[in-house]
């Protein structure tokens, strides 16, 4: 069956563009012009991803994370306006997909779409090794291996690399990656987290001055990008 | 009075009664000059009459023998009277004169300090301060944009109804004044040349009235302070129209340049949009690939002259930094990351060295900075050519470079290619000249500094200086 796609946009234009797409790529759509629509259809349709829209004319796209949220785990995929890093992490932080910010192109779209659902199709998650470059996780004996060679991770590397790899091509925020690895408690301190980022770069990727894979969203957070 | 009788017992038998007056008017003259005037009037009298009673025969009682001493008292009294009150005076006016001196140097230690400052805050703080040092008490100034008092104040809070009466009916109030009497504080308005610009709150030392002197020079006080902050409001309110203008230039040069910038992509964009429209069944494949393709450019150029707009726009507004420490690694690799597509089959190398400090940043902003850069390197060097960018720690500065092998910068020009609206004259550049005017405005923003060269051999150095920061 083509999976649903609920479009929570008020521009006229954007849905035109988006319809097109989307159909031509062989997906369902639904369509709702404002959050208080978002959050009833979201509901009622059970989407399989949601692209959301976050300056809504009746209230703050947040809001539809925020309920969406409270019952269901779809993907959601922010649509946004270029400099917004600050809403951008607000929606991540409630617990939004991804972002692509205004003005797209259909590659990426469609790209972040496709990750998106292939994400929440469960099994992925426990998968038992995963591979991107010239990198190999093996997560029941947690061995890292580089161009077939064994290298050494720190306690706290691995850890940071394994929520990366778990939430592959995701994008999380600061605050979600310092959670995971260090606990509440050390939520202030992403000087930490861009030190073993930096780390590991200079670990897993070929040129650590233009990685491949772990990838920086400025002002946002980090992606681990697989394929 | 008995150490002068003392004496004049002792001369009694030498002298005539009549020369034994002198002696009590020198304790007069004494007493006068030494304690207040009521005091040596009292000593006055009793002068007059110790020396009857003592001097003047028979002794030791008020009867007089000769009538004659009767001149002789009356004289003797009217004569200590005039040194009393006169010998008060003279010491009054010279406390006066002392007091004067006092507060005219109290006064002029004000202006002197108040004409330094640009700043309201500073103002009332330092007036708060020299009225404290000259009066004592506690003093403290509430200027007229923000009636509320502050709470961050170290000073005790002024009673908020009574200032804002002083402030509605502009005249004194509270302790020691008809008004409000039983307020622990004095409040006193600050009126300039034109208009009332505070309200002073004088907290008397120990609770003490101010007398009338002090309360007058008070007023003077409060007069200076007012002119000092009266000045300093027309002085902004000169630099903030000096602002207008300079906005109101920059948005009319802002105008023509990007009309033309901003019209041009459209047009392209229209026009292969009809013809798309209207005769996209009879064009061969490769037009229409062709138009299509010009949209997409167009469209894209035109987001890009958006975004530089807006970015500049913010900037001239004065950025507001997110700074955090950052590995510069982090946000070339990032800069790096988003122009891979334009990079095409060029060949970029980065030296970082790993020793490098970390950078205290806006990562967004200065990533920025990176892109502009890079995106100048790929647009004005020939396709192939390799691109280098580095960084080098020295004691307080991290030194960054990116290099390119294009055609450099028309010589006398370095500077100028980081002016708005600025476009190079080796290329027939296609942007707004906006680039590197944002890279300038970022990097002075982080206190650092950006300048253009020539390289030996061709091509372009952007060497971008930060003050590095310890970690904190």
């Amino acid at each position: 069956m083509n999976p649903l796609i609920l479009i929570v946009e008020d521009d006229p234009q954007i849905r035109r563009f988006l319809r097109a797409t989307l159909s031509a790529e062989g997906y369902v759509y639904q369509e709702a012009l404002t959050a208080a629509a978002g959050i009833v259809q979201a509901n009622t349709r059970r989407p399989d991803l949601i692209l959301l829209d976050l300056g809504l004319p009746d209230q703050d796209g947040l809001e539809v994370i925020r309920r969406v949220r409270e019952s269901s785990q779809m993907p959601i995929l922010i649509l946004s306006a270029r400099g917004q890093e600050k809403d951008k992490v607000a929606a991540l932080d409630l617990g939004a997909d991804d972002y692509i910010a205004k003005p797209f192109g259909v590659l990426e779209l469609l790209a972040r779409i496709r990750v998106a659902l292939r994400r929440s199709a469960p099994p992925s998650e426990d998968r038992a090794a995963i591979r991107f470059g010239r990198v190999e996780i093996d997560f029941g004996e947690r061995i890292v291996r580089v161009d077939g060679q064994r290298i050494h991770l720190t306690r706290n590397e691995y850890k940071l690399l394994y929520v990366l790899s778990k939430h592959a091509g995701k994008l999380l925020t600061q605050q979600q990656l310092l959670n995971e690895v260090w606990g509440p408690n050390r939520l202030d301190q992403a000087q930490y987290l861009r030190v073993y980022i930096a780390h590991l770069r200079r670990k897993l990727e070929a040129d650590p001055a233009r990685p491949q894979h772990l990838q920086t969203e400025p002002g946002v957070g980090y992606r681990l990008v697989v394929d | 009075m008995t150490s002068c009788t003392v004496v004049a017992l002792a001369l009694r038998p030498h002298l005539a009664a009549t020369n034994l007056a002198m002696v009590y008017l020198l304790g007069v003259v004494i007493v006068a000059l030494l304690c207040s005037s009521r005091t040596s009037v009292l000593v006055s009298f009793l002068s007059v009459a110790a020396f009857d009673f003592f001097c003047v025969p028979p002794y030791l009682t008020f009867q007089v023998a000769d009538y004659e001493y009767l001149v002789t008292f009356g004289v003797m009294l009217v004569v200590a009277l005039i040194i009393s009150t006169q010998t008060a005076r003279i010491r009054r006016q010279a406390q006066e004169a002392v007091g004067r001196q006092v507060r005219t140097e109290a006064l002029y230690n004000l202006s002197r300090r108040l004409t330094e400052q640009s700043e309201d805050a500073d103002v009332a703080r330092i007036a708060e301060k020299c009225a404290e040092e000259t009066f004592g008490g506690a003093f403290a100034i509430v200027p007229k944009e923000n009636r509320k008092t502050d709470p961050d104040s170290h000073r005790s809070p002024p009673d908020q109804p009574l200032v804002q009466w002083v402030f509605d009916h502009g005249e004194k109030a509270g302790h020691g004044t008809e008004r409000f009497a039983e307020a622990p504080a004095l409040y006193v308005p600050l009126t300039g040349a034109s208009e009332m610009v505070g309200v002073m709150s004088v907290l008397p030392p120990h609770g003490e009235f101010l007398n009338s002197e002090q309360m007058q020079f008070l007023e003077v006080f409060a007069n200076q302070t007012a002119l000092a902050i009266e000045r300093i409001g027309s002085q902004r309110a000169a630099e903030l129209a000096q602002l207008q203008v300079q906005a109101e230039k920059m948005r009319s040069s802002l105008l023509s340049a990007v009309s033309h910038d901003l019209r041009t992509p459209l047009a392209s964009i229209t026009g292969a949009a009809s013809t798309l429209r209207l005769q996209g069944d009879r064009l061969e494949p490769g037009t229409r690939n062709e138009l299509l393709d010009s949209i997409a450019d167009e469209s894209e150029r035109l987001s890009r002259l958006v975004s530089n707009l807006l970015d500049m726009t913010r900037l001239e507004a004065g950025p507001e930094l997110r700074r955090d420490l950052y590995p510069i690694e982090e946000i070339v690799g990032t800069a790096l990351h988003r122009v891979e597509r334009q990079l095409e089959h060029r060949k970029v190398t980065t030296q970082m060295p790993e020793t490098l400090p970390m950078v205290y940043a806006d990562d967004v902003l200065l990533g920025q900075v990176f892109l502009n850069l890079l995106e100048n390197a790929i647009k004005y060097s020939p396709e192939g050519t390799p691109i280098e960018v580095s960084a080098e720690a020295t004691d307080n500065a991290i030194t960054l470079e990116v290099r390119d092998r294009g055609s450099g910068i028309a010589p006398g020009e370095e500077r100028e290619i980081f002016e708005r609206f600025h476009r190079g004259k080796l290329n027939d550049a296609r942007g707004v000249g906006l680039g590197l005017a944002i890279c300038r405005a970022i990097v002075e923003a982080h206190q650092g500094t950006i300048a253009a060269y020539n390289r030996a051999g061709g091509g372009a150095v952007f060497r971008i200086c930060l003050p590095s920061q310890e970690m904190r």
